[in-house]
């Protein structure tokens, strides 16, 4: 699979189509795979493809140091690529201009991993593999939303508040999120200071609940938020509950179906809320 | 004869610390993770190195977030009132020497140009208890940087593990000894020689290539996977760069002091528009240069105590130890 990797790269620069390719290398060991530019072809053996290839590498389609290296070919597993859908349809990649090679997928020892669905890449311009026909290797999630849930509110608020304890608004969660692409944040914007800058309680909910919501009826799931704190906040859980609600309430998830219409960029007269009609 | 303390015996000391009030601190695990965090009761410390909490013990003495002072507004009237800062003593347990380390390298910047009366007085009533480090991992790198397993910079106590829960403890300081008279136990035991990461680097050739490598392409081309977040600069011993802020509203407020990151692009974002390190890229430069170039020049040490947590947390797999490895080999390969 690797070769295969490597030669759809060779080939794909050596064409001149694309100018680099946005892809996986080897890291220090027991740590995941560090994201990898390659502009040259006689250095696609770099690349690298295995269960530890767990960042989700869309993200980097929204960086202006990588938009100025040229066109790009980006390496993506089935669940990444539901960020793509996301991304185009809300006009922010130029899906004609973009190759995009799929890898299928044995799991990456995520938590969202267990039960996968998307182990072939669904819409990429070629996919590489098959998927095995074992369980993909999954981690667990140390809290689930099923158990955030069975709790009072009070209860889910204690919660919060001990784990918001420990940010440090480091913001590694927007950074890393493909979605997350606003060129000023609103946690930046400071005429008026929407969002305190403090990193305490106040402001570390203030910013939680922004960014959850900024992502409400968006968020693909990706997990990146949770994998990039270094305080080992459950971040993803908010973006979860905010997902039920989503497809509770329109039948929609993110990043599924290309031609579903995005529920914030969308109005039916059919929408139950009164207030606009 | 060196001195032993039993771990039963050192717990013990660390409740009775608790309960007369003190603050204490130590690695502890949250989520999967290690982090120094303030305990609650001895038995969640974990009293061994196996592996570096994510974080950095400069919390306790420059917080993430710190009132300076409070005010009242009453009209046109302004009233100042003092922040309720909480002064007990407070004693950080097993630090890892590239923690304690950390803390006279902060002593230079928080004294330079003027005194910081918050840190100095938070330097005053802390105690650092060390552990020598008998394992490290891949991002560890301290003995590039002239420290090493049972280095005793910044420390008041070192405390060296014997196996079977038996540490040797190093009294270094008067706070040190304050601590540990009379607890500890005379032993023949001799403490294992430890063995540190091995050198990934040499400082020197880092330090003759910056002197002229500013417009080295390296920069551009190393940096393209940063995503511009503060996980290095945050979970960093020696990162100190703050930002302040006023906070309140028409009654009154608080003005407030918060780390800030010089990865972030709104770190020199000037009010014109006009940003100096316009790039990621220019921002990754600047740290390295900041770390191995311009505190060097002004203090004669580096800003950088090898604890590896920068590469450790980068969610991109970056960090400083992979650019300073391939300055060190651009350098030995005299492609400067």
């Amino acid at each position: 699979m690797i070769e295969q990797l490597r030669e759809t790269c060779r080939r794909l620069l050596d064409e001149g189509s694309v100018q680099v390719i946005i892809g996986y290398g080897d890291s220090l060991p027991g740590k995941p795979a560090r994201p990898l530019f390659i502009r040259k072809s006689e250095d696609v053996d770099q690349l690298t493809w295995g269960p530890h290839c767990l960042p989700n590498l869309t993200a980097y389609l929204k960086r202006k140091e990588v938009k100025a290296l040229g066109n790009a070919a980006v390496i993506v597993k089935g669940c990444d690529e539901k960020a793509l859908v996301v991304l185009t349809k809300e006009s922010q990649v130029d899906r004609a201009s973009l190759h995009v090679i799929g890898m299928a997928c044995d799991g990456v020892c995520a938590p969202k991993c267990a039960g996968c669905k998307m182990r072939t890449p669904r819409f990429a311009d070629e996919v590489i593999g098959t998927p095995s026909d074992a369980e993909p290797k999954a981690g667990t999630r140390p809290v689930t939303l099923e158990d955030l849930m069975a709790k009072t509110p009070a209860e889910r608020w204690d919660f919060w508040k001990g784990e918001f304890a420990r940010c440090v608004k480091c913001y590694a969660c927007r950074q890393v999120c493909p979605l997350c692409y606003c060129e000023r944040c609103i946690a930046d914007k400071n005429r008026p200071q929407e969002i305190l800058t403090s990193a305490s309680l106040t402001g570390n909910f203030a910013w939680h609940i922004a960014r959850a919501f900024h992502l409400a009826a968006r968020c693909v799931e990706c997990g990146e938020c949770t994998r990039a704190c270094p305080a080992g906040i459950p971040l993803a859980l908010l973006n979860r509950a905010l997902a039920e609600q989503t497809e509770e309430s329109f039948g929609y998830q993110p990043g599924m179906d290309p031609d579903a219409e995005p529920v914030f960029g969308s109005w039916k007269a059919t929408d139950k809320e009164t207030f606009i009609r | 004869m060196s001195a032993i303390i039993h771990e039963s015996g050192l717990r013990t000391l660390i409740d009775g610390w608790l309960a007369s009030g003190k603050l204490v601190a130590a690695p502890v695990e949250v989520s999967g993770r290690v982090l120094y965090q303030r305990l609650k009761s001895s038995g969640e410390a974990i009293l061994e190195s196996r592996e570096r909490p994510a974080n950095s013990i400069k919390q306790f003495l420059f917080p993430r977030h710190q009132a300076l002072f409070r005010y009242r507004l009453n009209g046109k009237q302004v009233e100042l009132v003092d922040s309720a800062d909480d002064t007990r003593e407070q004693i950080i347990v097993a630090a890892r020497p590239c923690d304690a380390a950390s803390l006279p390298v902060l002593d230079h910047i928080f004294n330079c140009d003027c005194k910081d009366a918050g840190f100095d007085e938070a330097r005053q009533r802390t105690t650092v208890i060390a552990l020598a480090c008998n394992s490290h991992d891949e991002a560890c790198f301290c003995t590039s940087v002239g420290l090493g397993p049972s280095s005793e910079a910044g420390a008041d106590a070192l405390l060296v593990d014997l196996g079977d829960s038996e540490f040797e403890v190093r009294v270094l300081t008067d706070k040190g000894r304050k601590l540990f008279e009379g607890r500890t136990e005379p032993g023949t035991r001799e403490a294992p020689a430890l063995e540190g990461p091995p050198r990934k680097f040499d400082a020197g050739a880092v330090r003759q290539f910056l002197a002229n490598g500013f417009d080295n392409p390296l920069w551009g081309e190393e940096s393209v996977g940063c995503l511009g977040c503060g996980v290095c600069t945050y979970t960093c011993p020696v990162c100190h760069c703050f930002d302040m802020v006023d906070e309140g509203n028409a009654a009154g407020g608080e003005r407030v002091r918060n780390w800030d990151s010089c990865q972030f692009q709104m770190f020199t974002q000037h009010a014109s528009g006009h940003n100096p390190r316009a790039t990621q890229s220019q921002r990754q430069r600047q740290r390295i240069y900041h770390k191995f170039s311009i505190y060097p020049e002004r203090f004669g040490a580096l800003l950088c105590t090898g604890c590896g947590n920068c590469a450790r947390n980068c969610p991109a797999g970056l960090g400083v130890l992979r650019l300073l490895e391939k300055i060190d080999s651009r350098v030995r390969q005299q492609h400067v």
